[in-house]
């Protein structure tokens, strides 16, 4: 590092940090909104910006109402499995699709892919009825499974670029000195991609989180997830934004949790970066 | 096209009747020992609920109704835009689920032609099924007729079978900030120029982004039917003609766009900056706000704005809504929030009993008296004192439901394609005011899409 | 250094005939990548049923009306294909997808690259730039139509200030389409960011420690080493961002409903309101059909144009 910071870095730092500065603005000034409205009584919703007389009262209207906590719960739960049951499955899938050379490779990676290709509105009535016919209306392990179109490509193509990038030679080392193929996964391939696999996870669960369409026709009164219901709230007798923002607030509230907790795994994969290429 | 509602101007009659009835005493009550509540005892039965203050009142008294039949209820609050589209999905798959569903006036006729809905005359006259107190002639008639349909499209509603019963009505009306208009010594219009003239005057009226009549304006059916359909039926146009023995659209009508012409001026210099994304809520808010400075919409909105928290709540009136021109009658269209029963439902008598229940005048009484249900379908509603007292504290409600009810009725031509070319409707609507389309094209090229359905349909 | 592995991991068959014990083995690694693959498969297998039924139904009359629904050949592509209001869908929709998932790759790469460094600014941000992709699309589309409300909208006490006081935002034809591009970018750059960003922390440090003793600029650095490092990565968000931008609903149907007019009604929107307003399930499906027809081409392309250039980059190495 030179001592003397000359005036062309100065002038690349504040422009950087200026547009970096714009861009949070963007991001996060509608959010910042949202926890304004949330605060807002009726009486103030719109003859008001930010000097006004917060209430907590939008959150009790929305956490008092039963169902709400049951739909957050419902969502909770079917997000969780789902995600889960991608790992499962789609890890091993990502790791053999970038790994071993097979006949019919590239085909299978695509088809995966491709159960993205279709619309939501394409497959939903059709699968509405096989769902009713199989009695999986209205059920969790229903939503798990179509959660899995959203989840499962997301997942594996992710992470297959990731296992891509590992050297085959950190594999080869570690099979030379007598470790099996799955104990080389477990223990050199899988902790390499964590930043990838961590990356990946969140992003498959608040999809799932969001996912609107197919919860709304294919749940039901055992299975309404959050985001159907926080709808709920913004209108009935008269509109109602302030009970909306705190439903939305709270219907962000794990999704959030959970990027902060993995927050650190992101950040940790700067260390293992080292090991590679 | 005839008359959908022949009936409705007995309401009026009823209304006053009831006005001066208050004093009578109860019906008699000693039938009732014989009607057997009970005889669906521990059936299942699951409702699908539109998120609506007259399903919040229902479900507030499922306690009591699961008391009196034994009758077990499951049900499914969807969020209001999203509604229809769930319950046409679960009708069409005819499993059964949901067993009763709340269903709009106009959706009854995309439904009924389905036949996903079950006809209930045989229930509502069957002495071993119905309650003798459920007095079904205390509803008022055009209410209650509007469900009527022989699924002829073009006839009139009233003639054949019952599809549903009513929960609660909505009359379009005209809201407008009284005490604004007072200090600057306005009336409310009532005509439709009148209307342009002074929404155009009272923009910025309260500041900026305030301007002067709130209506609805989305891509969707909901904007047609308040009051753009009360003043486009009062000033005499119709949807649609019978010619040649086929239902063609009639908005190519001069008399049609003509109106529509004037009405999409309205919109433009004198309605919501953001109009096309308008629905009720939006028009709600901005009154309540103090952003617009009338309002044309359902009465229960305007009743439910007027007594919230919003800062201009307590300075709204109730008016009736502008003619198209003078000696117009006066009148609008309604819209009726309906409970029916799945054709293809298990448990039939659990599901008439809750039907029977909820639409019956005990429920409707208390829901009009202790819950948000405005615009009671029933006589008997009307003529409770809580209820009374409710109501007349919005200046204008009560004066203006009188001169509008005689011609109050369903001013939309009942059939199959209802959704889809008012939609299409609303589209052009929104092409005429934002994008400058020519209103002459444009209803006749509208007219022309809606032939292209319209006259398939076998009118006898 | 390679980028990708073209090359088993397997050591080479061995020479001596095998015996059947071997046989055996053997046979189990070829197919253990199809065992692996296995439980994925199966799981998601279950889709194509209801795809292969909706191309079934697309031949027939079937709608939500209740009537027998009767085989009517490819009237209802004809119909489709031969309809202004498709093509003019079909416009919207590669529109919308352009600029969205092009402002979201351009915006994307750059944040992260901001955010990659260690200063306060970044590190602070990097906890929370992902909150947008959190709120669901219908309500964070809700959140917009709020504030861009003109007459009670937050936004416009700065747009007065710069003369745009009137400005009407997605109630106005001209930018209704702007408006709906910049709430998916709003929503969606994010996906684009964590991507890169994990990408970028998974590089390998040696090339850029040689790099730094070689004295490359900057922007050498960024485009003879991340750039390429990052591309499978970069690669993936394009190809996601781009599928679902051309499927986009959720915002959209929130927030103009394909208005005003037909400004903002794409292929999703058109086919749901077939579906839900007219009934006409089977003649929805033309136009999705098309539309997946559409993103299969583009991402086989796409694919087959990655693969090539990984092809070449590992020859190199």
């Amino acid at each position: 590092m030179t001592q003397s910071i000359s005036l062309a870095r100065l002038l690349g730092y504040v422009s950087k940090n200026v547009l970096l500065a714009i861009y949070v603005l963007f991001a996060l000034f509608p959010l910042i909104w949202m926890v304004v409205l949330s605060l807002k009584p009726d009486s103030e919703m719109f003859n008001t910006t930010f000097i006004f007389h917060p209430t907590f009262e939008n959150f009790r209207v929305v956490l008092t109402r039963a169902d709400f906590l049951g739909a957050l719960q419902n969502n909770l739960i079917i997000c969780v499995c789902a995600v889960l049951l991608s790992m499962v499955v789609g890890v091993p899938a990502a790791y053999a699709l970038a790994r071993f050379q097979f006949k019919g490779r590239e085909d299978i990676a695509f088809t995966f892919l491709s159960f993205r290709f279709a619309p939501e509105i394409l497959v939903i009535i059709p699968l509405f009825l096989i769902y009713q016919k199989l009695g999986l209306l209205d059920s969790y392990l229903g939503l798990v499974w179509v959660y899995q179109l959203i989840s499962l490509p997301l997942l594996i193509w992710i992470l297959r670029g990731f296992f891509e990038d590992i050297s085959p030679d950190i594999e080869a080392a570690a099979q030379l000195d007598g470790y099996t193929w799955w104990q080389v996964f477990f223990k050199i391939s899988l902790p390499l991609v964590r930043p990838g696999l961590v990356a990946a996870s969140l992003l498959c669960f608040i999809f799932c989180w969001n996912s609107f369409t197919f919860t709304l026709l294919l749940g039901g009164s055992h299975t309404q997830t959050s985001t159907v219901a926080m709808n709920k709230f913004l209108a009935s007798d008269t509109v109602h934004f302030g009970w909306a923002a705190a439903a939305a607030l709270i219907s962000a509230l794990p999704e959030v949790i959970l990027a902060l907790l993995i927050q650190k795994h992101l950040v940790r994969g700067l260390s293992f970066g080292a090991v590679k290429g | 096209m005839k008359k959908c509602s022949p009936g409705l101007h007995r309401v009026a009659v009823a209304f006053s009747a009831a006005i001066l009835a208050t004093a009578l005493a109860a019906p008699a009550r000693a039938q009732q020992k014989s009607f057997d509540w009970k005889q669906a005892s521990g059936k299942k039965i699951t409702i699908a609920f539109n998120q609506h203050p007259y399903a919040d009142a229902i479900i507030q008294r499922l306690p009591q109704f699961k008391e009196l039949t034994g009758i077990d209820v499951q049900y499914e609050i969807t969020p209001e835009e999203q509604y229809f589209d769930k319950v046409t999905t679960n009708l069409s798959s005819a499993s059964g689920n949901p067993d009763v569903f709340m269903t709009g006036i106009y959706q009854l006729w995309d439904y009924a032609s389905a036949k996903r809905m079950e006809p209930l005359d045989k229930y509502l006259n069957d002495p071993a099924m119905t309650n003798p107190d459920y007095n079904s002639g205390d509803i008022f008639k055009g209410v209650f007729e509007g469900a009527k349909w022989d699924l002829k499209p073009s006839s009139a509603a009233g003639s054949g079978s019952l599809y549903a019963l009513p929960l609660g009505f909505e009359m379009n009306v005209l809201v407008y900030n009284k005490k604004y208009f007072d200090a600057h010594g306005l009336k409310p219009p009532t005509t439709l120029s009148e209307t342009v003239e002074l929404a155009k005057k009272l923009k910025g009226w309260n500041g900026p982004g305030s301007y002067g009549i709130a209506v609805r304006g989305s891509r969707n059916w909901a904007t047609i039917h308040p009051g753009y359909m009360s003043v486009f039926s009062n000033a005499g146009a119709k949807d649609f003609k019978v010619e040649g023995g086929k239902l063609m659209s009639a908005l190519n009508d001069p008399l049609a766009i003509s109106v529509t012409k004037q009405f999409a001026e309205m919109i433009k210099d004198g309605g919501p900056p953001g109009w096309s994304n308008y629905t009720w809520y939006q028009c709600g808010a901005d009154t309540g706000a103090g952003k617009a400075a009338m309002m044309m919409d359902a009465d229960s909105l305007a009743y439910f704005t007027a007594t919230g928290d919003a800062p201009e709540a307590k300075n709204l009136a109730v008016a009736p809504l502008p003619a198209f021109k003078e000696g117009d009658k006066q009148g609008a269209n309604e819209w009726v929030w309906e409970i029916a029963m799945n054709s293809s439902s298990k448990s039939k008598e659990a599901a008439w009993l809750f039907i029977q229940y909820f639409t019956g005048p005990e429920h409707v009484k208390w829901a009009a008296a202790n819950a948000k249900l405005i615009d009671p379908p029933r006589q008997s509603a009307w003529e409770d004192a809580t209820f009374k007292q409710k109501v007349a504290g919005v200046p204008g409600f009560v004066e203006t439901f009188q001169k509008q009810i005689p011609n109050t009725s369903v001013k939309f031509t009942p059939q199959p394609y209802f959704i889809k070319s008012t939609t299409d409707w609303a589209a052009t609507l929104q092409k005429i005011v934002l994008s400058g389309e020519d209103p002459n094209t444009a209803m006749k090229d509208l007219a022309k899409r809606i032939d292209r359905d319209t006259t398939k349909l076998k009118l006898d | 250094m390679s980028v990708a592995v073209t090359q088993p991991v397997r050591p080479p068959a061995p020479v001596a005939p095998l015996s059947d014990a071997g046989r055996r083995y053997a046979r189990r690694k070829a197919l253990r990548p199809y065992l692996i693959l296995a439980p994925a498969l199966l799981i998601s297998i279950g889709i194509l049923i209801p795809f292969v039924r909706a191309i079934i139904d697309s031949f027939t009359s079937l709608d939500l009306r209740g009537t027998a629904p009767a085989w009517i050949g490819f009237d209802n592509f004809v119909d489709t294909f031969t309809d202004d209001r498709f093509w003019h869908s079909v416009t919207i929709t590669a529109w919308y997808a352009l600029f969205a998932t092009g402002t979201e790759m351009l915006l994307g790469i750059v944040i992260a690259l901001l955010l990659n460094e260690e200063n306060w600014v970044s590190k602070a941000f990097r906890t929370v730039f992902i909150f947008p992709l959190m709120i669901a699309p219908v309500i964070g589309a809700l959140i917009w139509k709020l504030m861009t409300n003109p007459s009670v909208g937050i936004l416009r006490y700065p747009l007065g200030w710069i003369g745009l006081g009137e400005f009407r935002w997605s109630a106005d034809p001209q930018w209704a389409l702007f408006t709906v591009v910049l709430i998916d970018v709003w929503i969606y750059t994010p996906f684009v960011i964590i991507l890169v960003l994990a990408g970028l922390r998974s590089l390998p440090k040696s090339p850029y420690e040689a790099a730094l003793i070689d004295g490359g600029s900057a922007s050498f650095v960024f485009w003879n080493l991340t750039l390429p490092m990052l591309k499978p990565v970069l690669f993936i968000a394009l190809v996601f961002r781009l599928m679902t931008s051309l499927q986009e609903f959720g915002i959209i149907y929130a927030m103009t409903e394909g208005g005003p007019g037909d400004r903002t009604l794409n292929l999703a929107i058109g086919a749901y309101n077939k579906v839900f307003q007219d009934y006409d399930l089977a003649g929805s499906i033309p136009q999705l059909l098309f539309l997946w027809a559409c993103i299969y081409a583009i991402c086989f392309f796409l694919i087959g144009l990655w693969r090539k250039a990984q092809k070449a980059s590992s020859g190199v190495a």
